[in-house]
């Protein structure tokens, strides 16, 4: 047996302890060994030598209690040269590339290639003691079966790879003599962590012989340096930058497509330079909706292309409202106006553009000639023919359009308005009493019958809050409990009016009304826009009374104004249906979890809501939703992936974790359910876009791993990392061996042996060890008592 | 597109003055009328809707224990220069509110004349003036000592002081939107020219308050007949149009608050301007 064995202390012991075993131990002996060497006529030799031997054996099993003596025995093994074979296994070494004069071939194919037609090699370096192991790696390091050492079978599938990260995991204490990196060098996220990745590789102490898998002939087309901010604005430029790399496809005409939620948005041709000459590409588009949009650059396929997955890139871009822009006209000042205009001009995320009538025509007609007067011309065409659509919301207050050359524009401003734009028309002694909007385009959009008279009332009258403005989220702080007993001011102006028929398709809602039933403030949706008419020019009242119902600090005033302008221009924080999603960009197979909010028409959290969700694809073949608040239409959108049903919690929460997505862009859509329909209903109308949510999801590797495809980068890398530590570069494009002499490393240390295992046999802890200790001592009493010396 | 028939208060106005004028000059013997002061249209046909089919404003004056009337009737006077020149239609006869009656609050602007001094008007009074300002109303106050005595502009500060602490009354630039809210005014002309800007308390963006120091009242003041009663000097009549203009700036800044200083406005007016 040639183990090395060792025998060792289980614990210190005390030295007081110490002193006793060995003042013990030595009295023990020495009385014992002179007892031997005093002959007694009852003792022989013979006998007298047992006793000696057994009092040694059980000082020594006292001793070996005393001090938990154990015995440890070492396995050695030899010094093998271990060598460390690391496979890039991500998916750029599927891409097919191709040597000059050969066809195309996978990457990973041709180093297969090559590995087998070096298997002699290998068993030679076998024979010198050397010992394979082999490892795959792409973002993470793992072990492959040393079966794989003979064909390398594993598959390219690898999201990217890192290979600093698998160099930092070979954690294995056993020292490497040598590794073999087989990889097409494409292995660091940028050329910046190329330091990163020579620190790694120095730290092994090993030198790294690399055979390199690209080959430099590659076709090619990808988008690269995807940039765009992550914020965008409506109705204002934005702009997305990126890069197209060519290979291969020197000359050729290129098509790159920007796409909004996979509808084109523009196109630009490109032709094609040389071989990784990157092009800059710039796209400039205006978003024209607020809400959450996948935009995705497209380049369209080559033929021959080594791969089509580098041919699109996609992000998500969150548009909002720079500021609202707000038309704020009106026929004459009053303190109606002066109360509004103080309270846009008060809210900084508002651009307010302001036009009041100050003199009429004999006013101006009176007035001296040389007098300078600070008025200006009403641009009417400027505002409601070139400008129209840049407003968010456009308020007409108390205004007389006929006779300010607006009449002609009426038109113009249904359409806006019914094109999803916001208006807002306000009474008082013009405009809705004097009739002018009667007959006009925009009638049927005013919601009112404008045929009759409808003059103007001073009397005063208190608002009366209805059915519908207590579930709206205009008016339903009115109904809120701290407000009870407190009762709003008295308005003194009053355009009395009914709901015109004609308004019925755009099914109107009355928030607010005259005590004799006449709408005060009526709301509706005509087609994509929003509308509300004030039927009186006193609103202001709500602010300025000695004894104003304030609620949360804030004057009925601002209550009504503040909500109304959120509900008209869709205000998101307007929403009383929330969707979020715990990412919106993530990788193949992460989770993602759906979150649904719903708040009552107080804006507080609202349980036991149904709820019916949707996860559908977003691409080329369908048409793209317009914003977070577009309707759930079945015949118009593609069929969902994946859909559900959820109940809202006590604060009126919801969440679901979507299935794993595969690669691609999809929205979500959430809802409240419908209440149930009877067998005899007709079939429940469309969910109004108050109550629906929207959200879209992007699932990409997200990583460059097929972005810059080139050979050569790659190639470069593996040399300076075999120069670096003193390997080899070989590569595989050009039929370089792996050679019979593979550097190794030269520390000395490696070569001694190494424990491979210790066996512990513990002296003292164990029923064999107190039966000797007994034994012994009993044994050798005994002897001397018979021998009568005790 | 042909407009529908506009009214013609401007007509009923000057007619109305010009009867009055006539019904007045045998009773009282007013001083000859200056010639650029006479409207040359007194004899146009008037036509005017129903007041209550109008959305009228109010031009309340506050009445207080003393001297709170020194020029009688210049609310009425300013509310007809309004009519005549603007877009703006004030009552004929504005109304008189006390800080503690009822009608304080009905109308978010309030002129209070003074001459001599303005006395205390007891806490309850002055509570209320104080809320007033918080919800957002603008005072006007008017020394019509014309610069001589400024008993009434200190007795105006001490009541700032206790109405808004930590307020203080201050020099209102030339630059200001009040110089150009209608016509483009040099400076805030009264019946006197002593000063030749008005004082004013600004906070968020506007003006609380105003005090004018040139008798803006006494520049507006007509006799029954019709003419001014109270001479401007040292600019005559010219001075005279100047304070109505002044005048009417500050009604036209109290309705539309800085509507005037508007970039598309701004803009505009210098565009103009280089023409």
């Amino acid at each position: 047996m040639n183990d090395p064995w060792t025998l060792a202390l289980g614990r210190a012991p005390e030295p007081w302890l110490l002193a006793v075993l060995i003042l013990v131990g030595g009295v023990a002996l020495t009385e014992a060994l002179l007892a031997f060497a005093r002959p007694r006529a009852a003792l022989t030799r013979s006998r007298r030598l047992l006793l000696l031997l057994l009092r040694l054996l059980g000082v020594a099993a006292l001793a070996a209690s005393v001090l938990e003596l154990t015995y440890h025995v070492d396995r050695l093994a030899p010094a093998a040269a271990r060598v460390v074979v690391l496979l890039d296994t991500s998916a750029s070494m599927q891409i097919a590339d191709a040597a000059a004069g050969e066809p195309p071939i996978a990457r990973l194919d041709r180093l297969r290639q090559r590995w087998l037609a070096d298997a002699s090699t290998r068993e030679r370096w076998r024979a010198r003691g050397l010992t394979l192991e082999l490892h795959a790696f792409d973002r993470e390091l793992r072990d492959l079966s040393p079966r794989r050492l003979d064909d390398l079978d594993a598959p390219a599938i690898g999201s990217a790879s890192d290979l600093t990260r698998a160099l930092s995991q070979l954690d294995d204490p056993r020292p490497i003599a040598a590794l073999l990196l087989l990889s097409d060098g494409l292995v660091a996220a940028d050329p910046a962590a190329d330091a990163a990745l020579n620190a790694a590789a120095l730290a092994l102490r090993a030198p790294i012989t690399t055979l390199a898998a690209g080959a430099p002939r590659l076709r090619d087309l990808a988008i690269h340096d995807l940039q765009a901010a992550e914020f965008a604005f409506v109705e204002d430029r934005a702009e997305l930058r990126a890069q197209l790399l060519a290979h291969g496809l020197e000359g050729s005409l290129a098509e790159v497509e920007l796409r909004q939620d996979g509808a084109p948005v523009a196109a630009q041709r490109v032709t094609l330079p040389a071989d990784g000459q990157p092009i800059p590409l710039r796209f400039e588009f205006v978003p024209d909706r607020v809400g959450h949009f996948v935009y995705e650059l497209v380049v369209a396929p080559q033929p021959g292309e080594a791969t089509l997955e580098n041919n699109r890139r996609a992000v998500i871009i969150k548009v909002l409202r720079d500021k609202v822009r707000v038309l704020h006209v009106a026929g004459r000042p009053d303190w109606d106006v002066r109360a509004l205009r103080t309270l846009l001009r008060r809210d900084p995320n508002v651009e307010l553009l302001s036009y009041y009538i100050l003199r009429d025509r004999e006013d101006s007609d009176r007035e001296d000639p040389n007098a300078e007067l600070s008025l200006i011309a009403f641009p009417t065409d400027e505002l409601f023919s070139e400008q129209l659509d840049t407003f968010d919301l456009i308020v007409l207050h108390n205004f007389d359009a006929r006779a300010h050359q607006v009449g002609r524009y009426l038109g113009d401003i249904a359409r806006y308005a019914a094109g999803g734009g916001a208006l807002v028309v306000i009474g008082g002694d013009l405009g809705l009493a004097t009739a002018d909007y009667r007959a006009s385009p925009l009638a049927p959009l005013l919601l009112l019958d404008l045929d009759g008279d409808l003059g103007l009332s001073t009397a005063p009258y208190r608002p009366v809050l209805t059915e519908a403005g207590r579930r709206h989220p205009i008016t339903a702080w009115i109904a809120d409990p701290r407000l009870e007993g407190a009762r709003l001011p008295l308005l003194d102006s009053f355009n009395r009016a009914r709901l015109a028929a004609a308004a019925a398709p755009f099914n109107p809602a009355v928030l607010l009304a005259h005590p004799d039933g006449a709408p005060l403030l009526a709301v509706a949706e005509p087609g994509k826009g929003r509308v509300a008419v004030l039927t009186t020019g006193a609103t202001w009242r709500l602010g300025f009374a000695p004894d104003l119902p304030m609620l949360d600090g804030a004057r009925p005033y601002d209550r009504l104004w503040l909500g109304l302008i959120r509900w008209l221009i869709r205000d998101p924080s307007a929403e009383r249906l929330t969707l979020d999603l715990s990412a919106a960009h993530v990788r193949p197979g992460e989770p993602v979890e759906l979150r649904l909010t719903a708040l009552t028409a107080g804006y507080a959290p609202e349980p036991e809501v149904p709820l019916r969700w949707q996860l559908r694809p977003l691409g080329g073949d369908h048409q793209p939703a317009p914003s977070d608040s577009q309707e759930i239409d079945p015949d118009r959108d593609p069929p969902p992936l994946a859909e559900g049903e959820l109940i809202t919690d006590p604060l009126g929460r919801a969440a679901h974790r979507l299935p794993p997505l595969p690669e691609g862009a999809y929205e979500l859509l959430a809802e409240r359910r419908p209440p149930p329909q009877g067998p005899q209903q007709a079939p429940a109308p469309p969910l109004s876009s108050e109550s629906t949510a929207r959200r879209v999801l992007l699932v990409d590797a997200g990583a460059r791993e097929l972005t810059d495809l080139a050979a050569a980068p790659g190639d470069a890398r593996l040399a300076q990392l075999a120069r670096l530590t003193g390997g080899l570069a070989l590569r595989a494009s050009e039929g370089d061996p792996l050679p019979d002499d593979l550097p190794l490393a030269d520390d000395p240390l490696r070569a001694a042996p190494r424990v491979e295992a210790r066996r512990e046999a513990p002296l003292w802890d164990s029923a064999p060890a107190l039966a000797l200790l007994f034994l012994a001592l009993g044994l050798e009493w005994i002897l001397r008592r018979r021998a009568g010396l005790a | 597109m042909p407009s529908p028939p506009r009214l013609t208060r401007r007509r009923l106005l000057t007619a109305g003055a010009a009867a009055a004028a006539a019904q007045a000059l045998p009773a009282r013997a007013a001083p000859p009328p200056l010639p650029d002061e006479l409207d040359p249209e007194l004899d146009e046909p008037y036509v005017d809707p129903p007041p209550d089919r109008l959305l009228q404003v109010d031009l309340p004056q506050l009445r207080y224990p003393g001297a709170w009337q020194p020029r009688p009737g210049v609310m009425r006077e300013l509310a007809r220069e309004l009519r005549l020149r603007t877009r703006l239609e004030p009552l004929r006869e504005p109304t008189v509110v006390t800080a503690e009656g009822p009608r304080l609050f009905a109308t978010p602007f309030l002129y209070v004349a003074g001459e001599g001094g303005l006395p205390a008007l007891g806490a309850a009074a002055e509570r209320e003036l104080a809320r007033f300002l918080d919800h957002g109303g603008t005072i006007l106050f008017d020394g019509a000592d014309g610069g001589v005595d400024l008993t009434f502009e200190r007795d105006v500060r001490a009541l700032l002081a206790r109405l808004i602490p930590g307020a203080e009354l201050a020099r209102v630039a030339a630059e200001h939107v009040l110089y150009r809210s209608f016509y483009v005014v040099d400076a805030p002309l009264g019946r006197t020219a002593t000063f030749d800007h008005v004082l004013g308390v600004e906070s968020e963006g506007r003006l609380r308050v105003i005090l004018a120091r040139n008798d803006l009242g006494g520049a507006l003041a007509r006799a029954p007949g019709g003419l001014p009663i109270y001479p401007c000097v040292p600019g005559g009549p010219d001075q005279r149009e100047r304070a109505i203009r002044f005048a009417v700036n500050i009604l036209l800044y109290a309705t539309c608050t800085d509507y005037k200083a508007d970039r598309a406005h701004v803009e505009t007016l210098l565009q103009h301007r280089r023409r």
